[in-house]
């Protein structure tokens, strides 16, 4: 077969019947691009020869390095059979667990899937999750079954061994395509609890399950590989052979006398034959005779390896290879085969039993003629998979509009006439080097263009030699007349200009990254220039039904979401990483389409209607579970980054990449070396920057607890005494400074730097229920703080609308059922605040009796708005309960669930004259007046009582001089209260906010640790080893169920997010490969030990030793984090004064 | 008179030598080196960790004991553990280098994040990582100085980073009012300390909610203040003006 030139495959893209989709599946290293390989090379676009070592579909420089394939790609192959001609569109895919995204993509496009199995590891954890993928889009597979050459040549089994591990093989490839097929009948029975449609023939059922109800009744013989249904193909990729059992039929039915149909039957299976009888009977183990398959199939192959592989080797050994010869020959002969000398007489023996081979038994042969025969063609999509592809599975088929179901029929009949609606998939966008792009390509000029050229190469002398003359006689018109020249080359000017500009446009269209879209025609004919509707994911037809007048066209404009019309630019046959570039591309195929960035971000249904659904998001196996954050090396760089990182996303379905609230750029990838591979796509061609990265910022929360009553050992705190601790006064004393007084209750009293107010705050876990419910409810509450913000301006407030207003009062509501207990009576109209930044899950309770404060739920009952004021400085208290929340005593991170408590607000006389003097002129407030405590009084001696009695006199005198002239006035007591403190409400916000610290500190603190839920389906056999990841990362395992119809179990489990990087690697590792975990953030939560615990018991002692630095969990946290901060680490510089290395280098 | 050879030569190795003066007499005593700092901020708690001896000298490297006389007049008491205890928390000390070096490391994390508190990339809105910040201070050499607050040193960094990457200091969002008469007037001085207007209302008052850069703030506060003689006011709305949440980059 020669070269197929692009022609010839356009002429073929018509035949829709002829047209096969196929996309080549395995695990990891079973040999699916070399299988590709030798594919290709029956369309000889690369030589026999290096089939298999050139890896045509690796087109990246790292897939070919690492030896893995890291994405799909396609190419078109022709094949003839039986005198029809064939079009192939082939995909080879990945087979790693990260790229299992690609898998999906490809398989989306496909009607058929190529599973290929290593013969000697057999069935691997991809090939079960490629499997349960062609099954979820309802695709057929074929089997292959590859490197049979490894048994002969590495594990030395004798054929017959060889046929048993053979069926063992085939036995367990269908073991796993019954438990799918169990899986979905169950589901199917639990769901509708209909049994499906019961059929006679369950020969092949039987053996498998004869346990449950409902499944023996259904067919699923279909489903299974046999060879003798000619859907499974022996072969060795690598060899460049292969069979199905067909072919030997076909061959020993003259020979031996046989007929076809029986020897068909019986080729694969217990039979053998009877020379004698010349019969083919049962029962070839039992018996102990050689299976039919063993004598007449595997025998050859075995002689022939013996013959050319291992003799000659041993040959070559003794240094003589000649006695060899013959026997090959005598092969070689009764083949009929003829092998070029040059093959013959090469040292290597592969090469000499690939001529041989790849004559006799060419695998394409094998491999493309059971594609052509077996799967099916474009035409013959059903029903069912139709129905699957346009709605997703929660919605019922039947719910879409009239006008969309319709369209079913559209896909069904597959036409490619001008009638047909166009409905073309995109599954994914990949970037491709600009230089591959066709129009960039360098190729012969035509003699129109060469002419052509030449046409524009003489316009420019002649404009050039004009120009000159033009400017030579200008320039003595300057010198005449300097107002004509001017303005001649004021058009000159921009004209250059332009030019520069186009220059640079062109330069910039060069270097930019072209994306193709990966799609496939599923009705109609897509043609260059085209206008088609692109339609998102999440896209809906039946909006577009109510929006859209009849008859609408791509041109027109109407905004509807997730729709937007595009003019098709440039159509691409895909070969690999060549693109050939065709006009139009007819129904059934797979192409690539240009100039759609801007269209589409991933994924997109293109078509001529917009009642056309968005086909179903695509089932993808792994979600993006590994995070890093990453960085550009240079700071400077950053916008590169950002733009590179957006590349990225559309050039890859399984990239998540979002900007945090931290300024960090994290990047989630489905793995490691997916991860690798993304970096390395940044660096070289998206970002084009040097980029660092690593673990990301794992965010805490503070919090306090009840104290609790059992220590470290679980002993009851009371009854212990404590072991005298060398180091207790040394805490004590350095946890308050001077200045604030904590009574044994934990309430705080703190003085403003100037001593003119005294605050009073208690600090209160609150109950989780009502943490829960302040997390929920954020937007609630930032809602009910805006409206206060603009009643309390005086402004007339905008009107809430009455749901947020209803879902209000419900959260009210209740709040107040989950604040139970006498303590926290009518706590729910006492809240003054929620923190931080106001909407926070903190609350400052107002628990002064004195103070009658407008309510945070004004908003809900508009008469109570009169029913108090704010008293001034109010702003203060709530910044600096603000600020408080904002970032804890413990490593600066933000509060969580504590409740603040204000007992006592007492400000000086001189505050309050000085406020009523300024409130005087203006006399429209109420002031709530307050009593002022004796407290104030006795502040005065308890420091540098001179200053202070120096500052009050002077503060008296100068406050006592406003009520003279109020004018004036008001801007000196303004000045009295701007002491050497700075302003007063400074002062109290940074009062409050410390009072607020030492009130928190006051109780036993917490951290609290972001979760992640994670879910985990693994093998009952690994299920060990996964439980042992987990118990070393503190996670907790909450449930363990095995999943129905598999032996797959289902663990959840809690994990903190801090243990969470590398988690997905290593629990990998551990199970190679048989579990993968899931994570999704779920809630906070308190780690229980305490971050400044000590042992202070006999028994802590015994535990834990003196120093318990072992099991902190919370300490290593907070250390971590204030590390990376900056703060102060309680750590010693070195850690045994005796063992530090004492002398200095030069002595 | 002995002779100085290197057999009879003891060197101080491992020691560091805290010293008082006190009643005119000088105090000495022997530590271990690197960890006098621990003790003084509290991570170390084992006395015996600290000191070589409990005893108090004149001269550690001569050997000189101090007399008992002499301690009892200068810190009256005879207990040589307090004395020593005394001496550790005020005594002088040359610092070692790991301390030295912690010490610094510490204050360089410290401007980072004092830095990465203040500023944003004002493209994006929002703050730069504290590792991407610590890079940058190594690009442009900046070097700690022990004796500076890290908050003046970090207001320093800003200026330097400036010139090589894009930073600048988190806006401030106040809201003024000011009364009617003045407002002209003052709105011409305030213009040139005023990054972003975001809203202007002529109503009764001027009412203004603008972005401004933090350095601002006090002149500001003062200019509104004389001017209009306390008639105005103004309120801070948010003292750092970034993007919340997580944002999808597609």
């Amino acid at each position: 077969m020669g070269h197929t030139n692009l022609a010839n495959i356009v002429d073929l893209q018509k035949n829709t019947a002829n047209i096969r989709n196929i996309c080549i599946v395995a695990h990891v290293d079973h040999g699916k691009t070399t299988l590709a390989d030798s594919l290709i090379a029956s369309n000889g676009i690369i030589s026999n020869r290096l089939a298999g070592k050139l890896r045509y579909m690796d087109s990246r420089e790292d897939e070919q390095i690492r030896g893995i394939t890291m994405k799909s790609s396609s190419i078109s192959l022709h094949f003839n059979t039986d005198n029809q001609e064939y079009l192939i569109n082939m995909i080879d895919s990945p087979g790693h667990v990260d790229f299992s995204s690609e898998v999906s993509t490809a398989v989306r496009v496909c009607d058929g899937a190529v599973v290929v199995v290593d013969v000697v590891e057999g069935v691997c954890p991809q090939t079960q999750a490629v499997l349960r993928q062609a099954w979820l889009e309802n695709i057929s597979p074929v089997l292959v079954i590859n490197k049979i050459d490894r048994l002969i040549i590495e594990l030395k089994l004798t054929p017959f061994e060889a046929y048993i591990h053979l069926q063992k093989i085939l036995e367990q490839v269908n073991a796993v395509t019954g438990s799918l097929f169990t899986s979905k009948v169950l589901e199917e029975r639990a769901e509708m609890d209909v049994t499906p449609d019961p059929s006679s023939d369950s020969k092949t059922s039987g053996q498998i399950y004869d346990w449950s109800a409902g499944l023996e009744e259904t067919d699923d013989s279909h489903l299974y590989f046999a060879p003798e249904q000619g859907n499974v193909v022996f072969g060795s990729a690598i060899d460049g052979w292969g069979f199905r059992i067909e072919q030997f039929v076909q061959m020993y039915s003259e020979k031996v006398g046989i007929k076809a149909e029986v020897l068909l039957k019986t080729l694969w299976g217990d039979y053998y034959l009877n020379t004698k009888a010349k019969k083919i009977m049962k029962g070839a183990q039992s018996k102990g005779k050689k299976p039919l398959f063993v004598q007449l199939v595997l025998e050859n192959i075995w002689s022939l390896y013996e013959a050319v592989v291992v003799r000659s080797c041993q040959l070559l050994q003794q240094k003589s290879a000649l006695g060899d010869k013959e026997k090959i020959n005598k092969i070689v002969n009764s083949l009929g085969l003829s092998i070029l000398p040059r093959d013959s007489r090469h040292t290597d023996p592969r090469v000499h039993l690939n001529a041989i081979c790849t004559q006799w038994l060419p695998i394409s042969q094998a491999v493309l003629s059971m594609v052509c025969h077996k799967l099916p063609s474009p035409l013959d999509i059903t029903e069912e998979r139709v129905e699957k592809l346009m709605c997703v599975r929660s919605r019922r088929f039947d719910s879409l509009p009239a006008q969309t179901q319709v369209l079913k029929q559209a896909f069904l009949e597959c036409k490619s006439d001008e009638t047909a609606p166009v409905i073309v998939f995109i599954c994914k966008m990949f970037a491709v080097d600009p230089k591959g792009i066709p129009q960039n390509k360098p190729r012969p000029l035509t003699q129109e263009e060469i002419a052509q050229r030449r046409e524009q190469a003489r316009k420019r002398l002649a404009e050039k030699l004009a120009n000159q003359g033009q400017q030579s006689g200008e320039n003595a018109e300057i010198s005449a007349t300097n107002s004509r020249g001017g303005s001649t080359r004021d058009i000159q000017v921009p004209s250059q200009m332009e030019q520069a500009g186009l220059n640079v446009y062109q330069q910039e269209s060069e270097q930019r990254d072209h994306f193709i879209a990966f799609a496939r025609v599923y009705s109609g004919t897509i043609r260059r220039g085209q206008k088609l509707f692109v339609l998102g994911p999440k896209y809906d037809p039946s909006e577009a039904l109510a929006k859209l007048p009849e008859n609408y066209s791509p041109d027109d404009e109407v905004l509807i979401p997730h729709l937007s019309c595009c003019t098709v630019e440039d159509l691409y046959l895909l070969m690999g990483k060549e693109l050939e570039e065709v006009q139009e591309v007819p129904v059934g195929n797979v192409l690539g389409i240009g100039g759609l960035e801007d269209h589409v971000l991933k994924s997109a249904t293109l078509s001529t209607s917009p009642l056309c659904p968005p086909f179903t998001p695509l089932n993808v196996e792994a979600t993006p579970i590994v995070r890093v954050a990453v960085e550009p090396k240079h700071p400077s760089e950053m916008p590169q980054l950002v733009r590179g990182m957006k590349l990225l996303n559309q050039a890859d379905p399984c990239v998540e990449v979002l900007v945090q609230e931290t300024g960090e750029h994290v990047l989630i990838t489905a793995g490691e070396v997916h991860l690798q591979r993304c970096l390395d796509d940044l660096r070289e061609r998206f970002a084009k920057i040097e980029i660092s990265s690593s673990a990301p910022i794992v965010p805490f929360r503070e919090t306090i607890i009840r104290p609790p009553k059992v220590d470290m050992v679980n002993e009851d705190m009371g009854t212990q005494q404590k072991v005298a601790v060398i180091h207790q006064k040394k805490e004590d004393q350095s946890k308050y400074p001077e200045g604030v007084s904590v009574d044994s209750d934990g309430l705080v009293t703190l003085n403003t730097p100037n001593k003119l107010s005294t605050i009073s705050v208690r600090a209160m876990p609150l109950p989780e229920s009502v943490t829960q419910l302040l997390e929920e409810n954020s937007d609630l509450i930032r809602a009910m703080e805006l409206f206060n913000l603009s009643v309390k301006e005086g402004r007339e407030a905008q009107e809430i609308n009455l749901t947020t207003l209803e879902a209000i009062k419900t959260f009210k509501q209740k709040l107040e059922e989950n604040f139970v207990g006498r303590k926290w009576r009518n706590a729910v109209n006492q809240i003054s605040s929620f923190g931080p930044r106001r909407y926070g899950p903190n609350i400052l309770l107002n628990g002064l009796k004195n103070y009658d404060r407008p309510s945070v739920w004004q908003c809900l009952d508009k008469n109570s708005r009169d029913s108090g004021a704010y008293r001034d400085f109010d702003n203060s208290i709530i910044s600096g309960f603000q600020l408080a929340t904002l970032s804890g005593p413990i490593c600066e991170e933000p509060l969580m669930g504590v409740c603040f408590i204000l007992e006592k607000w007492d400000m000086s006389n001189k505050v309050r004259q000085f406020v009523q003097s300024s409130t005087e002129e203006q006399a429209s407030k109420p002031e709530v007046q307050q009593e002022i405590t004796a407290k104030e009084n006795s502040l005065t001696d308890l420091k540098p009582i001179l200053e202070i009695t120096k500052q009050q006199n002077g503060r008296t005198e100068s406050s006592q001089t406003p009520a003279k002239s109020s004018d004036d006035g008001k801007y000196n007591s303004e000045m009295v209260l701007t002491d050497c403190y700075g302003p007063f409400s400074g002062q109290l916000i940074a009062t409050m906010k410390e009072a607020c610290r030492f009130a928190f500190q006051a109780k036993p603190q917490r951290l609290m640790a972001a979760m992640y839920t994670c879910e985990i389906m693994a093998t009952a056999e690994v299920l060990g080893r996964v439980y042992a990841v987990l118990s070393k990362r503190a996670g907790r395992v909450l449930q363990e169920e095995m999943k129905e119809g598999t032996e797959m179990f289902i663990i959840k489990a809690v994990l903190p997010v801090a243990e969470s990087f590398g988690f997905a690697d290593e629990i990998r590792k551990r199970t190679s490969g048989q579990a993968s975990p899931q994570l999704v953030f779920s809630h906070w939560e308190v780690i229980p030990s305490d971050p400044y615990w000590v042992p202070t018991t006999e028994e802590e002692y015994l535990h834990f030793g003196e120093k318990a630095d072992t099991v902190n969990q919370a300490h290593k946290y907070m250390n971590t984090v204030r590390k990376r901060k900056g703060l102060y680490v309680e750590e010693k510089i070195v850690e045994h004064a005796e063992k530090q290395r004492t002398l200095s280098k030069n002595k | 008179m002995s002779i100085f050879t290197p057999t009879n030569q003891i060197r101080l190795t491992n020691v560091a030598i805290v010293r008082m003066k006190r009643a005119g007499k000088r105090f000495e005593i022997a530590c271990y080196k690197n960890k006098v700092m621990s003790w003084r901020n509290g991570a170390e708690k084992d006395l015996d960790e600290v000191l070589q001896t409990h005893t108090v000298f004149t001269n550690v490297s001569k050997g000189q004991v101090a007399k008992k006389e002499d301690c009892v007049a200068a810190f009256q008491t005879d207990n040589l553990t307090d004395i020593c205890k005394q001496i550790l928390a005020k005594g002088e000390l040359q610092v070692s280098d790991k301390e030295r070096h912690a010490q610094l490391e510490q204050m360089f994390r410290d401007i980072a994040t004092i830095v990465v508190e203040k500023c944003v990339n004002p493209e994006t809105k929002r703050p730069y990582t504290v590792n991407l910040i610590e890079r940058a201070m190594k690009d442009v050499h900046y070097s700690v100085k022990a004796n500076k607050s890290t908050k003046q040193q970090a207001l320093e960094v800003i200026r330097l980073l400036k010139e090589s990457m894009q930073i600048e200091r988190a806006h401030m969002r106040l809201r003024l009012r000011i009364p009617i008469k003045d407002g002209k007037r003052l709105k011409e001085k305030l213009k040139p300390l005023i990054k972003v207007m975001e809203s202007e209302e002529f109503a009764e008052d001027l009412d203004v909610v603008c972005l401004i850069d933090p350095g601002c703030f006090r002149e500001i506060d003062e200019l509104i203040r004389h001017e209009t003689k306390g008639k105005a006011s103004l309120e801070v709305l948010s003292l750092k003006e970034v993007e919340e949440g997580d944002e999808k980059l597609e």
